[in-house]
């Protein structure tokens, strides 16, 4: 890195890159999420079911996000680690009015923690108590006791409330996100 | 970085391939910066080249290794760089029949065939195709109907390009984007019409009618693109030699406008096809005959190649519509592409005039050295052709053949040489003497043993007739004290016909037999010793059947019989009448082949070695229980059609004929999508005597799949009335099921039946083919030995010449026409059938057939065979 570039890293002139992976239950709102932080202009319309995953790059403060927005479908789900290794920060969407499926996101997240390169790493967890404005939605408390969250000792994580579709709590959730991340790419350089 | 200099450099340095020295380890262990946070663009387009190169080289991947650069290479999609990108939809391509879950791609894939940037859409569509299997393809369905029609031209062609591969996994759902293939053949773009048609003549091409009604639409409608139109040529080519009407159809006309056509490609496809149609007359020849005259002339040699390759076709078929072109070809023959000048020249000797062959000669000669090997067997088989049509330019046609032995050349040129100087001979009794003399001179230099094998082989059948045969002995001897135990031991077996055949040589041989015993080879010396045994008895007979005579029963079927013989030991001998008979190619099939040969170009590789019916089928009928009971195989029918090729279900009936028994096989096929079958019988009626052993249903006919049903029965003990018609009906019970997934959708289905065709037993069926060297000398030994003879006169009213009758003959009675006496010379009036084989059980037959041509045919037939009612039988059956 040469001299000029150090100097501006310093002063947090330049935009860092980093990998986010957006994952969750089929029809928990991931694509919706993503697609709420895209430019006015590369908004898609509709949404459908992803197979596979789409790449989307987005910035909030500085920090350039690149999300990899996985497919949810339980035959895709095992696609997932293929992703694990480089990435950055963990987005998980939760669907909070399919109370039926929490125990399959339970699943889902515990295999998650337990992969060999998430397990030992202090990677930020974001969580999305997502279609939180529907009426039979549960609260964001109830969702992170019913997942075990207060288990995790060695990630940083936060779990805020959100509604996909008119994007309220979604900034406050990757504000969070932008800050963890920072601190951590900052502590790993230095 | 660094690298990528070194590469350069190397480059500039004139190294040649900068990928020479690649190794797949290291490649994938590059791969690993895909992984990294920031791609750097170049660095990664060079790594998947580098991947792609290693591909294309015939590297393997194991599916791990792929699954790991396939996921590595799915996160380049971040990265915007247009050129890794079309990389990538590459490198996807490559890898998605090893990699393991490659649809992870399908929806970044999908946003890039729909989105904005045209150069990704064509590529990603493609990629998107390879990675899509039947199940998934619904989920793209929408978008890959959208691309078929979209403006843009690539993505048009290459939506209507991966619809063509994908029929092959998914008929039924590309068979529902048919009205978006419709509207792209409107198109303006040359390719996409093209693609267009083509994907809808494969969606339509198992429904005649609606082929027909397409072409009949686009015939009108004057296509724009000349691909286009060369494909619409081949449908409607493929339609006329369907259909049974007569070549003024409206397709033919259409063909023959498009010789009128402006565009090269499509006249010479136009003359191209109606060259090739079977029924083409000399008459509708005329006009394409002359569009490839005339680019006999042109300047481009691809034309010239194509013109004068297609006019050598057809100087099989039709010499004296190419005759016109010959002043061209001519000219052809200097060409300065020697592809060119040896198809000429080939084609000329086909046409040509017996008196232009001597100048034709010298001239290949020319040239003969500068060609590929590939070509000099065309201008050998050209020489054959010559040889059987121009029997008296032997002389000339023998030289040329001898210089072309001696030059250097591969086994499948020299042997091609052999077997036409073998031809030659066997065809024109005058070239025999001279045919030899050059084939002991080439015996004498001859690196290939399998070609020295067969020489010494016809050396031993022909030799002893010559006038002198004593001459040959010297060259075979040679061969003996030369060569490999291989060609020794034929060379002793080849001696061993002489001193058969010729008793003034006798003692000359027993002495060099003698030899021959002292020889350090067991297989050498065990011929020497039993030739010179059976030569030293003196008895003709001995000699006819042991040495003359070569073994007849398939070697297969030996080996499979002597196994099992020792498997099972039991107290009698061996009994080697009970092996099933090697069948010999009729005349007919030999002249297939010969010109099928004669028609192709291209040599492919030699076929196998041709197994007997029965060797085949004893495979498949082992299976059945209680088959074992009934003996060995004694002959297996041709396939018999019980049906119309067009029905319900399609029934062909092979008979099998064991010592005492019949076995039927019926293979049946399903034709309806929406019915399964269960419980498949045939129900018989067999006329008297046959007695129903056992039947063996088959238990499930699902749609398009082939199964078989057996009938095991007694045959009548009273010859006569073996021969007989059954009645056969087809018994089954049907279920409904679902045309996709083949599941029946009921439980209980209902019983049915189907009416077919009655199967008749005749005479052929009863008998196997036998081939005689010595048809007289067997004929004289039968009365000798006791044989039954019995003889009648009958007049055949309802043929008109004696070619038409010895056919019958041969077909109604299943015996081998000997000595080629099953082809009847043209203006003769009368003509003789000389015939053997064997009835079950294993009785030898010998018949004569003396027709006489006058108002009708008479026929007067002798029989010879130990058995007397076996001779009475046919005796009674012709009449």
């Amino acid at each position: 890195m040469g001299i000029f570039q150090k100097l501006v890293s310093f002063l947090g002139i330049n935009k860092k890159e980093v990998n986010i992976l957006v994952v969750g239950l089929n029809n928990s709102g991931k694509s919706t999420i993503v697609n709420h932080f895209k430019d006015g202009e590369n908004k898609t319309h509709e949404i459908v079911p992803t197979v596979g995953f789409h790449i989307e790059k987005f910035e909030n403060k500085n920090l350039s996000f690149t999300a990899f927005d996985m497919s949810g479908h339980g035959r895709y789900r095992d696609l997932w680690e293929h992703y694990y290794e480089d990435c950055h920060g963990i987005i998980f969407v939760i669907d909070s009015t399919d109370t039926f499926r929490l125990i399959v996101v339970k699943d889902e997240l515990d295999t998650l923690l337990q992969h060999p390169h998430i397990r030992n790493k202090k990677i930020p967890l974001l969580f999305f108590a997502n279609k939180i404005d529907c009426p039979n939605a549960l609260s964001s408390v109830k969702i992170a006791a019913s997942l075990g969250l207060e288990r995790i000792m060695d990630k940083p994580w936060h779990i805020s409330c959100s509604n996909a579709i008119t994007g309220h709590g979604l900034h406050e959730g990757v504000e969070w996100l932008t800050q963890e991340v920072r601190q951590i790419v900052a502590t790993k350089k230095y | 970085m660094s690298s990528f200099k070194r590469d350069k450099k190397e480059e500039e340095d004139g190294g040649g391939n900068p990928f020479q020295n690649i190794e797949k380890t290291a490649v994938l262990q590059e791969a690993r910066v895909f992984n990294e946070n920031l791609i750097n663009a170049r660095k990664c387009t060079q790594i998947l080249t580098k991947i792609l190169y290693l591909l294309n080289q015939g590297e393997q991947l194991g599916s791990t290794e792929a699954t790991e650069v396939f996921f590595a290479m799915t996160k380049l999609f971040q990265s915007k760089d247009v050129i890794l990108r079309r990389m990538v939809y590459l490198g996807i391509k490559e890898l998605s029949s090893v990699a393991n879950d490659v649809i992870i791609v399908t929806s970044s894939l999908t946003k890039d065939m729909t989105g904005k940037e045209d150069l990704y859409r064509a590529a990603a569509i493609r990629a998107l195709c390879s990675i899509t299997d039947a199940t998934m393809l619904q989920a793209i369905e929408r978008y890959m109907k959208q691309a078929i029609v979209d403006k843009n031209p690539a993505v048009s062609s290459a939506a209507l390009v991966s619809s063509l591969h994908m029929t092959k996994i998914a008929y039924d759902v590309i068979k529902r984007w048919v009205n978006e293939a419709q509207e792209a053949v409107n198109s303006d773009n040359v390719m996409v019409q093209y693609h267009a048609l083509g994907v809808l003549y494969h969606i339509r091409k198992s429904d005649r009618l609606a082929v027909t009604k397409l072409v009949a639409k686009l015939t009108r409608m004057s296509l724009k693109s000349p691909y286009a139109v060369c494909l619409l040529i081949r449908i409607a080519c493929k339609l006329l030699e369907e259909e049974d009407t007569a070549n003024d159809s409206s397709l033919f006309d259409f063909i023959e406008s498009c010789l009128r056509h402006k565009s090269e490609m499509v006249t010479y496809e136009a003359a191209h096809a109606i060259v090739n149609l079977r029924k083409t007359t000399s008459h509708e020849l005329v006009p394409a005959i002359s569009v490839l005259q005339l680019f006999c002339s042109s300047p481009k040699p691809a034309l010239r190649f194509a013109a004068v390759r297609t006019l050598n076709q057809v100087a099989i078929s039709h010499p004296a519509a190419v005759t016109a072109c010959n002043l061209d070809l001519e000219n052809l023959i200097t060409d300065s592409n020697r592809s060119i000048a040896t198809l000429a020249i080939t084609t000329l000797l086909k046409t040509g005039a017996e008196s232009s062959v001597d100048r034709l000669m010298k001239q290949i000669a020319t040239f003969v050295s500068e060609i590929s090997d590939e070509f000099k067997v065309v201008v050998v088989q050209a020489i054959r052709a010559l040889a059987l049509k121009f029997p008296r330019k032997h002389s000339v046609l023998m030289n040329f053949l001898s210089a072309m032995l001696r030059d250097e050349g591969g086994l499948e040129y020299k042997a091609s040489i052999a077997d036409t100087i073998i031809t030659m001979i066997e065809d024109n009794p005058e070239a025999k003497e001279a045919g030899l003399a050059h084939l002991c001179e080439f015996i004498e230099d001859c690196e290939h043993t399998s070609l020295a094998v067969k020489i010494l082989h016809l050396l031993g059948k022909e030799g002893p007739r010559t006038k002198q045969p004593s001459r040959y002995i010297r060259f075979i001897y040679n061969r003996v004290i030369l060569e490999n135990p291989t060609v020794r031991a034929a060379a002793v077996s080849a001696m061993s016909q002489f001193g058969a055949l010729c008793p003034d040589l006798l003692e000359n041989i027993l002495v060099l037999l003698a030899r021959c015993q002292m020889d350090t080879d067991d297989e050498v010396r065990d011929r020497a010793t039993y030739y010179s045994h059976i030569l030293k008895q003196k008895d003709q007979g001995l000699y006819e059947s042991y040495i003359l005579q070569p073994l007849q029963i398939s070697i297969p079927c030996l080996e499979r019989s002597l196994r099992e013989y020792l498997e099972a030991p039991s107290d009698t001998p061996f009994d080697i009448k009970s092996v099933p008979l090697a069948t010999v190619p009729t005349e007919e099939e030999k002249q297939a082949t010969v010109q099928k040969t004669e028609g192709i170009l291209t040599i492919g590789p030699s076929k196998p070695i041709p197994v007997s019916r029965e060797e085949n089928y004893t495979e498949r009928l082992s299976t059945l229980p209680g088959i074992q009971t009934l003996g060995p195989l004694f002959k297996s029918s041709e396939i018999i059609e019980l049906t119309e090729s067009e029905t319900e279900y399609v029934v062909r009936c092979v008979k099998h004929c064991y010592t005492k028994h019949m076995v039927l096989q019926f293979d049946c096929i399903n034709t309806l999508n929406d019915v399964l079958l269960e419980n498949v019988r045939i129900q018989l009626d067999p006329s008297e005597g046959y007695i129903i052993l056992s039947e063996i249903p088959c238990s499930k006919l699902p749609y398009n799949e082939l199964a078989s049903s057996y009938v095991i029965l007694q045959m009548p003990e009273d010859l006569p009335s073996c021969f007989g018609t059954f009645g056969a009906v087809l018994k089954f019970i049907v279920k409904d099921c679902d045309p996709t997934t083949g599941l029946p959708e009921t439980d209980n289905g209902y019983d049915d039946e189907y009416i077919l065709e009655n199967l008749e037993i005749t005479l052929g069926d009863h008998i196997q083919r036998l081939h005689k060297i010595n048809w007289a000398a067997a004929w004289e030994a039968a009365a000798a030995r006791g044989y039954i003879e019995m003889e009648d006169t009958y007049s055949l009213s309802s043929t008109n010449t004696l070619e038409e009758a010895v056919k019958n003959i041969v077909q109604f009675l299943g015996l081998q026409p000997q000595e080629r006496t099953d082809i009847v010379l043209e203006g003769k009036t009368t003509h003789t059938l000389l015939l053997a084989g064997v009835f079950r059980g294993g009785i030898e037959v010998l018949v004569r057939t003396k027709l006489a041509l006058a108002d009708g045919i008479t026929m007067q037939l002798t029989v010879r065979s130990p058995d007397s009612d076996i001779a009475e039988l046919i005796i009674s059956a012709v009449g």
